[in-house]
């Protein structure tokens, strides 16, 4: 972009010009080394000159290649070097006068340093001289004072003085030389001033030469600049203004083809048109004549329908009277209505009113009815409570008279029956044996046999357990007889261990501490008996129940061990898996025996124990909900007590009493025939016939 | 317009009266027309007032003017006009500026005159057009530019700089300067004197005094300027200090003694810039400062806290000196150090290469006219390979040659910063150019670089000028903004070398 050679070239034009004002008063001045380099420069910058014209011509090809940006810029750029050129120049030119004056300076102070330093030897060599003399003089001083003729004297004087003469005339010399110099130094003073001022008057003119140059070149170039913008505005002017034409020449000559292209479409559209509005005008008189015809008819039916309409209107008109008085009968009626309806309204008040007082009333009524219904409850308790200690007083009652009349039954019984063996014994001669009856070992009344709880039965079981070893069918047949038969006490045994495994969880964690240190067999008893009051089983049925549920659901579950659609799981289906598995694991540990006492061997998984005990539980709460256990007791159990009270009646059968009888006769016979005195023999047989 | 505008509100109250009356319209208008100029002083015309009232009437309004030449409305001055005109005459008086509106104020100061008393002036007005007028009146030549672009603080320094320059110690009352400060303290940032008077002796035997030391010293006393002190430490934003201890246009009264820069004046100088901590530029120009003189300046700027500038040029300041100003570089925040035109030799220019090699504020650095020779410039030139923070050097005229140029070659494609190298007037030599060539060629940031009158081959001249036009070219890609073409190589401006 930039040109760079010319700048230098530029640089050498002002060293020549420079050199011609400034060194050309110093080629006058006694500097031989200034006039030398003066006129080498100017040597040097003739061959620039021509260099300068080839890298011109450079440069022209150079700025060639700029071409195909647009002129503004070129010119722009082009000023701007040639501007920058002219500052860098003009600040060139000027500033060299104070080089040369900085050059002349020091040239100036090399030969001042000369100057001085000759003057200085000068000077030295001039004193050394100097002083010899003048010791020359002192030391002849003391020679003429040794002398005595004065002939000798004076002339030593004289040659003295002429000496001293000699020795200040030098000094004179010396100091009019200095003063030479001095005044040659002023001179020069005076001219490096006259010099100076000539060197700023240069300066001054430069300056203002370049502050002048510079303001015409910026204005030239700015000038040029412009014409050059100007050029390119024109141009791009009149390029876009045939740009413009052209454009407007293509479109005119468009818009003649449209226009003709109209022109024919607008022919042939009314050619089109006209056919269509002949077609029309024919379609439209036909649709006239049929239009017409259609309004004829349709004035007909208007005339019809005006006579209807009239017929309607009055009608109607009538329908309106009708109306209007039905309106006003509405109206009263409303009227009617409304006040019928304040007058209910009143009436709801009222009944509201009322409503509310009756429910207070009723609220009181309520409340003294509950209260009076918690006494009744009270009462009842109280009366329950009175009722249960009658019956356990009844009962006590009961038992006494009972045991006292058994105690007299049996008495008498006793009596019938020594007498019968008496009888036997001594008046027949036969042997005797005493009648074994039921009844007859039965202490107290029938229905109050104890029942034996739970527990009692559960020691009774593992008591069993113990000496199962030895005695095992024995005490099974002997205690257990109350058992359901299938039933084993090997079986419910292991179902009981197997409960008082699983079900920990219902004993109290505080009993389980206690227990610890206890016997096996005590420790299982105290388990299941909290087990036990845990699951509300307190008398023995309970617990028959509960061993018998254990079977029944092995067996239920037997076929598939994992269904669950059997009639007990159908009411809880959920717990009822958890039962199977538990029951299965019980049945894993008695396998050995169970297998043998029982028809389906399936074992009861420990799992299913759970399961179990809960639908147990379930089912156990139903019967219990319902409270009368007790009296239902003493009904079943009356029927027995006749039955035990008749069989009492009945110890002595009939044949013994008819014996009794035939033994009775036959001893009255006897008797009679004692108290007569005849015939004892055959009444004694017939005695012993009747007694056979 | 305004004049007019301004009129017509004043007439309201009369106007209303004759509104009134408006109806005899052009009858009575034509009959009055004749007799209204003697009596038109304070009434205003009735056809005036009439095209007031309604829209319809401006055109007899506009007719009616036209037809009375000699009425005038400016013959009616506004009250405000009054009492404007009144408060410019009383200003000095009772100076009345800021109770008035802006209007009034522009009106009051266009019409003040410049010779007020500064007193009253000084701190009330802030106008520039009225400094200004202030300043065209007594100074036909005022570049505002440097001053700030403030026509007060122009009128102020220079009229500060005058009293300084014409004050003769012992004749002259302190206090008219003195008096000065309070007013002016606010406005004055540079003081830039370039005389100062020596006391005036009796009228001795002249010839004595003029050439010989001795008597100097013995007169030396008798010689102290004006002591600056009592001054700078009242103008409490001066920025800058230009001094030059020496007498303008002597003409053939020329003494020695009329440039003594005495050492009471150098010590009472060193307190005066050591108290103003404001200082940024300090300047002491062509006035026989020598190495001990320096010394103690230089002293009592050691860590001056804002100090940028330091200008020592044309002094006779040697190696102590330089060694001093070496020290000065490693202690202050220097920017910019001057020592043209004084006679330090190779061991001073050592001693501020060693505090240049490690400096990191000093930008520009001016040897010019000094003779550090070769050995001052190798020194520098090795600083220069370890400092990246200097732009300008200035060494023409310092009888540098060949190795310095051969060292200063290796430097130039190494240093990053330098723009600007000043190389004239001294004996570089054709191999030495060639050198400087080549260092050229690897260089990308130097922008002038100054080889005129030193013997250097055309050839390598010209290709180093080639070089620096490219790195140009490149700046000014790199800034888009040429402004460093118009940077002059020298700023100086003439020099008078017979000091």
């Amino acid at each position: 972009m930039n040109p760079p050679g010319s700048l230098g070239v530029l640089e050498e034009k002002e060293e020549e010009h420079l050199s011609t004002p400034i060194l050309g008063p110093s080629i006058h001045s006694d500097n031989p080394q200034k006039r030398i380099q003066a006129r080498r420069l100017r040597i040097a910058a003739r061959p620039e000159g021509r260099r300068r014209e080839v890298l011109g011509e450079y440069l022209d090809g150079k700025k060639e290649s700029e071409e195909d940006r647009s002129k503004s810029y070129r010119q722009k750029e082009e000023s701007r070097l040639k501007l920058a050129k002219l500052l860098l120049c003009g600040t060139e030119l000027v500033t060299n006068i104070q080089v040369a004056t900085d050059i002349r300076e020091i040239h100036r102070r090399v030969e001042e340093e000369e100057i001085k330093r000759q003057r200085l030897e000068k000077l030295e060599s001039e004193v050394k001289t100097s002083q010899d003399k003048f010791d020359e003089i002192t030391a002849k001083w003391e020679e003429g004072k040794q002398k005595r003729i004065p002939q000798d004297l004076w002339d030593m004087l004289n040659t003295q003085q002429v000496h001293c003469a000699g020795l200040i005339e030098d000094k004179n010399k010396l100091i009019g030389e200095l003063q030479q110099e001095l005044k040659t130094k002023d001179d020069q003073y005076v001219k490096d001033l006259k010099k100076q001022s000539d060197d700023i008057c240069l300066l001054l003119e430069r300056m203002e030469e370049q502050v002048k140059n510079v303001m015409k070149t910026f204005r030239q170039e700015l000038n040029y600049i412009e014409k050059a913008f100007e050029v390119e505005r024109q141009e791009l002017l009149t390029s876009t203004k045939k740009k413009w034409e052209r454009a407007l020449q293509a479109h005119s000559a468009k818009e003649l083809e449209y226009l003709m292209n109209r022109i024919k479409k607008v022919e042939g559209y009314e050619k089109q048109l006209n056919k269509q509005r002949i077609w029309d005008w024919e379609d439209y008189n036909m649709i006239k004549i049929r239009l017409e015809q259609d309004v004829q008819v349709l004035e007909q039916q208007l005339q019809q329908m005006k006579a209807t309409y009239q017929l309607n209107q009055e009608k109607l008109e009538y329908n309106c009277q009708v109306l209007k008085k039905r309106d006003e009968e509405s109206t009263v009626i409303k009227s009617q209505q409304k006040r019928k309806i304040n007058r209910l309204h009143d009436t709801l008040n009222n009944l509201r009113s009322k409503y509310a007082q009756q429910i207070k009333q009723f609220q009181e009524e309520n409340q003294s009815l509950t209260s009076d219904y918690k006494r009744l409850v009270m009462q009842f308790k109280e009366l329950q409570k009175a009722m249960r200690h009658f019956a356990v007083v009844d009962d006590k009652q009961f038992r006494e008279i009972w045991l006292m009349n058994e105690e007299e039954a049996k008495d008498l019984m006793s009596r019938a029956l020594d007498v019968d063996r008496i009888i036997h014994t001594h008046h027949l001669g036969l042997p005797w044996t005493a009648p074994e009856f039921w009844f007859l070992r039965n202490v107290g009344p029938l229905s109050q046999q104890p029942q034996k709880s739970a527990t009692q039965i559960l020691e009774e079981v593992l008591m069993q357990a113990e000496e199962e070893g030895m005695e095992e069918t024995a005490s099974e047949a002997e205690s257990y007889l109350d058992l359901p038969k299938q039933i084993s006490a090997k079986t419910t045994r292991k179902i009981l261990m197997l409960l008082c495994d699983e079900s920990g969880f219902l004993i109290e964690s505080k009993l389980l501490s206690l227990l610890l240190p206890l016997e096996k067999n005590e420790c299982y008893l105290l388990r299941l008996d909290a087990i036990f009051s845990a699951l509300g089983i307190e008398s023995e049925d309970d617990l028959y129940k509960l061993v018998n549920f254990f079977l029944k659901y092995r067996i239920y579950h037997s076929p598939s061990s994992q269904e669950q659609t059997s009639p007990m799981s159908a009411l809880e289906p959920g717990e009822q898996t958890d039962l199977e598995g538990q029951e299965e694991e019980s049945l894993v540990e008695g396998k050995p025996e169970e297998k043998e006492a029982l028809p389906s061997p399936r074992l009861i998984h420990p799992n299913d124990v759970l399961k179990i005990l809960e639908a147990f539980v379930m089912g156990l709460k139903k019967p219990r909900n319902s409270r009368a256990p007790v009296k239902l007791k003493y009904v079943q159990d009356n029927s027995k007590d006749s039955e035990y009270w008749e069989a009492l009646t009945t110890v002595i059968p009939d044949t013994t009493q008819s014996l009794w009888d035939a033994l009775y006769t036959g001893l009255e016979k006897y008797h009679s025939n004692q108290t007569k005195p005849r015939g004892p023999g055959p009444s004694l047989a017939e005695d012993g016939g009747g007694l056979q | 317009m305004q004049e007019t505008l301004a009129t017509s509100t004043l007439s309201v109250p009369s106007r209303s009266s004759i509104s009134t009356q408006d109806k005899f319209s052009t009858a009575g208008q034509t009959s009055s027309t004749g007799p209204r100029p003697p009596r038109h002083s304070i009434v205003p015309p009735p056809s005036k007032s009439k095209g007031w009232n309604s829209g319809t009437k401006f055109h007899q309004m506009r007719r009616t003017i036209a037809e009375d030449t000699e009425w005038s409305l400016a013959i009616v001055p506004l009250l405000t006009e009054l009492c404007i005109q009144h408060i410019v005459k009383n200003f000095q008086n009772n100076p009345l500026l800021k109770q008035l509106l802006p209007a009034h104020q522009q009106k009051v100061l266009n019409l003040l005159s410049p010779d007020l008393p500064l007193a009253v002036t000084a701190n009330l007005i802030d106008d520039e057009n009225y400094w200004r007028r202030c300043c065209t009146q007594r100074w036909p030549v005022c570049h505002v530019a440097k001053h700030g672009g403030s026509w007060k603080r122009l009128f102020f320094e220079r009229h500060l700089e005058n009293l300084i320059k014409h004050f003769i110690p012992g004749t002259t009352d302190p206090a008219v300067i003195l008096d000065l400060l309070p007013l002016c303290s606010n406005y004055v940032r540079r003081l830039r004197v370039d005389q100062f008077l020596p006391p005036v002796q009796l009228p001795p035997p002249p010839g004595e005094l003029s050439d010989s030391g001795s008597d100097v010293e013995l007169e030396e006393p008798a010689t102290d300027h004006y002591q600056l002190r009592d001054l700078v430490a009242g103008l409490s934003h001066l920025e800058e200090l230009d001094l030059v201890y020496g007498v303008k246009d002597c003409g053939m009264n020329f003494e020695w003694n009329l440039f003594l820069f005495t050492y009471r004046d150098c010590h009472s100088l060193a307190a005066t810039i050591k108290a103003c901590h404001t200082l940024k530029i300090f300047r002491l120009t062509r006035s026989k400062v020598d190495d001990d003189k320096a010394r103690i300046l230089i002293r009592s700027l050691l860590d001056h806290p804002a100090l940028e500038e330091l200008d020592l040029s044309h002094n006779l300041i040697g190696d102590r000196g330089a060694r001093a100003a070496a020290k000065l570089l490693s202690h202050s925040h220097l920017r910019v150090l001057d020592l043209a035109n004084n006679q330090v030799r190779a061991p001073g220019a050592q001693s501020l290469a060693h505090a240049l090699a490690h400096n990191t504020n000093l930008t520009s650095l001016n040897l010019r006219l000094n003779c550090i020779e070769d050995e001052g410039g190798q020194a520098l030139a090795h600083a220069l390979q370890t400092n990246r923070c200097l732009t300008t050097l200035h060494l023409g005229g310092n009888d540098l040659s060949e190795p310095t140029a051969t060292l200063l070659a290796q430097v130039l494609a190494v240093n990053t910063t330098l723009t600007s190298i000043n190389l004239s007037c001294n004996h570089i030599g054709l191999d030495g150019g060639k050198q400087l060539l080549e260092g050229m060629s690897d260089n990308k940031t130097l922008l002038e670089f100054d080889l005129r009158l030193s013997d250097v081959a055309q050839e390598s001249e010209y290709l180093i000028g080639q070089a620096l036009c490219a790195n140009r070219e490149a700046a000014r890609q790199r800034a888009l903004n040429p402004s460093h073409f118009m940077s002059p190589v020298m700023a100086k401006g003439p020099e008078n070398p017979a000091g």
